[in-house]
């Protein structure tokens, strides 16, 4: 019995033959690539995108937030047809069928100007704060990557969200960040007090953004593609990359020289 | 036709057998006294005819209903449950600890069983109560709560609870010993009324001399067996030793 | 944002707050009074599988339980799931939790009652449902009331693990708006929305604390 209820309540949209929505999941704790804008609106650079392939495609958007540390549930399980929020490829490229990368990310330190560190190395000995299950921590986990630095600081603490990770670099309780550039970038200029930061000129890697797919789910990603092409070419992914001071990172250009 | 009739009763706890070979009779209007040392067996055969214990052997009667009957081999067999609350009509009990509802008003401790049980009407439930609260000297108590009244005064109102069914015959379970010494004698009072008016009744006691002035028939009971009996005059005459024994304790 | 948006934003994350407060305690208590006859049952059987039960519900985190209710479908049936799934899920994995809690507050109330009420309620001849119901349980809920008090101002704290759901209740949003306005300024008000409403609930139990005080 609970098979039907369950499956006439939640009807399967993976399979359907035409598809009507697309159930974006995405970590609504992440601007500026998706976040709670002044009005309570869900926004981002990437829940935009996302808007306007649907409005190509004559889709609904459904902006699904997810817990971040959930999204394989959530995509394994059909909740979300997509991870879209910048999800980067770099590392997991196996676990998911991904879209064109679209943004040019770099995992970054940020630590305090005050704090006197300017380089990689000075970091050993510190206590540096990463996002649980975030692309900074499997650079730093990685032994191909930064293990070795990793290795050198006294401790790596995860956090779940970066506002009270700014917080503690701010109270002195962590020395340094490790994150994306681009979020990074929006902490410093959105946070009270944001220029006593500063992201250190060495990055730990650098990595591309894409949409994660379920595995297999080749037909969808190709739609996607396509339709960010599209947007590409008429210019509007170039304007929504300026909107959100995205332009220096965004790798996808309509001639094609880069 | 006697109003309660036992035969043979067996009790066991285990390997300790509490209750062996008790018959007894009892006529309408008949007054029986139980009576005997802590431990002799009185409560629990008191509590064996109000079917809060299970009989081992033996068989049990009200007004001629057989509750339980017995095999060959002397074992009770308990009949359906149906006829056994049929024939509970014709019995209440009044404990030693009055187990009155303490979330109900003193008239509602008396109306709620008629109502939900006798599903009798409230008007005439209240009715019922009224005159037995007044009868209990309550009649002013009918809206105050079990805690707000003396041992004496929740011992009349369970009382009372246990006479507004009606039941053909009424068992006492030492309804004074939970009782300040200064507070038995108004129960004692109420009992001798209910006496005089031929309501048949089954009074396990610690009260001698009660005993003696209520009672028809008294059984003195002793380590699980019937040890003597008689009318009041003949058992205090008695020359059973373990009776004068008793007796002696109370002299 | 401006503090009134997040005040209005946090407001209706609080009325999913309440919402999964309210369904939890309309499902959970009922469901742990049934939880509790099976732990006292006379069959052995019976009563061990629902100890086992309630071991599990109190021995593990009531955010990995919420975990297993909403993605189990899928794992366990490889149903899709997604939708109004979500919310009946936490609903659902509150109400298995909080009902276990519940149940050992009622047995715990169920077997302090004095025998002495049962064998009154049988001589006077009320059925065993009777017995319970008017004489056992109003007794049971005024004893049990300050346990359950204290476990009812738990679930009011205990909504915010629906956030592992990812359910938009007020403080998933509080954290939110505190992650795009890079401020704290959202859990104070959430601190504020929790204590105000547990201030209410403190009032509503005492107030049917005294209703039942009219005995002893």
């Amino acid at each position: 019995m609970c098979v039907t209820v369950v499956g006439a309540m939640f009807p399967m949209g993976t399979f359907a033959e035409e598809r009507t929505s697309l159930k974006v999941g995405f970590d609504a704790e992440y601007p500026p690539y998706g976040y709670m804008d002044e009005n309570g609106e869900y926004t981002g650079f990437d829940l935009e995108l996302a808007k306007a392939v649907c409005e190509l495609r004559g889709w609904e958007l459904v902006k699904v937030p997810i817990n971040w540390d959930s999204k394989d549930m959530e995509l394994a399980s059909g909740s979300i047809d997509c991870i879209w929020n910048g999800f980067t490829i770099n590392g997991r490229e196996d676990d998911y069928t991904w879209s064109v990368p679209y943004v040019d990310n770099s995992q970054v330190i940020v630590v305090s100007k005050k704090s006197g560190i300017e380089k990689l190395e000075d970091l050993a000995g510190k206590i540096v704060g990463v996002q649980a299950a975030s692309a900074a921590l499997q650079v730093l986990q990685d032994e191909e990557q930064q293990k070795d630095l990793a290795d050198t600081f006294a401790t790596l603490q995860e956090f779940s969200d970066y506002n009270s990770a700014f917080v503690e670099l701010q109270a002195g309780s962590l020395d340094a960040i490790a994150m994306d550039i681009g979020v990074a970038n929006y902490q410093i200029k959105t946070r009270d007090k944001g220029d006593q930061f500063v992201i250190l000129e060495e990055s730990l890697n650098s990595e591309q953004y894409g949409i994660g797919f379920k595995l297999g789910n080749t037909e969808l990603c190709d739609q996607v593609n396509e339709s960010l092409e599209e947007l590409v070419e008429d210019g509007t992914f170039a304007e929504l990359a300026e909107k959100y001071e995205l332009t220096d990172m965004v790798c996808l250009t309509s001639d094609e020289a880069e | 036709m006697y109003y309660l009739e036992i035969n043979h009763l067996r009790k066991s706890f285990g390997d300790l057998h509490v209750l062996n070979d008790i018959s007894l009779t009892l006529e309408q209007g008949k007054v029986l006294a139980i009576i005997g040392p802590s431990g002799s067996g009185k409560s629990t055969l008191l509590r064996c005819a109000t079917y809060l214990e299970q009989m081992d052997g033996g068989d049990l009667a009200y007004l001629g209903k057989k509750a339980v009957t017995m095999d060959e081999k002397g074992n009770s067999i308990y009949a359906k449950p149906a006829q056994l609350k049929e024939i509970q009509k014709n019995f209440g009990l009044v404990f030693q600890n009055f187990n009155l509802f303490p979330h109900f008003s003193v008239i509602k401790n008396v109306t709620n069983p008629l109502i939900k049980v006798q599903k009798k009407s409230k008007e005439e439930a209240y009715a019922i109560a009224r005159g037995l609260l007044k009868k209990m000297g309550l009649e002013d108590k009918e809206d105050y709560y079990p805690y707000q009244l003396s041992g004496g005064q929740q011992q009349r109102v369970s009382i009372a609870r246990a006479l507004a069914l009606n039941p053909k015959v009424l068992f006492f379970d030492e309804p004074t010993s939970a009782l300040d010494p200064e507070l038995t004698g108004e129960i004692l009072k109420v009992i001798r009324e209910l006496a005089a008016e031929h309501m048949t009744m089954v009074i396990v006691t610690h009260e001698m001399s009660f005993a003696k002035n209520v009672a028809d028939h008294i059984i003195f009971m002793d380590q699980g067996v019937v040890a003597d009996q008689g009318t009041p005059e003949e058992l205090f005459a008695s020359e059973n030793p373990r009776m004068r024994e008793f007796l002696g304790k109370f002299a | 944002m401006k503090l009134e948006m997040m005040i209005s934003q946090m407001t209706a994350g609080m009325v999913k707050t309440i919402g999964i407060f309210a369904w939890t305690l309309i499902f959970s208590l009922p469901f742990g009074l049934l939880i509790a006859f099976g732990r006292m049952s006379k069959n052995k059987i019976l009563s061990t599988i629902v100890k086992v039960y309630i071991s599990i519900m109190r021995g593990t985190p009531l955010m990995l339980q919420l975990m297993v209710v909403f993605y189990g479908p899928y794992y366990l049936l490889g149903l899709n799931i997604g939708g109004s799934w979500r919310f009946i899920a936490i609903i659902i994995g509150f109400t298995l939790n909080y009902g276990a809690y519940f149940a050992e507050i009622f047995r715990s109330g169920i077997e302090s009652m004095p025998v002495g009420q049962y064998e009154a309620s049988k001589l006077l001849g009320y059925s065993s449902r009777q017995t319970f119901f008017l004489v056992i349980l109003p007794q049971v809920i005024k004893r049990i009331l300050p346990a359950v008090t204290n476990e009812i101002i738990t679930l009011v704290k205990d909504t915010s693990l629906a956030f592992a759901l990812a359910y938009m209740e007020m403080f998933t949003i509080a954290k939110q708006i505190a992650a795009a306005n890079t401020t704290f300024l959202p859990f104070i008000i959430a601190a504020a929305f929790y204590y105000i409403f547990n201030l209410l609930v403190a009032m509503v139990m005492e107030m049917i604390e005294k209703k039942l005080s009219y005995y002893h």
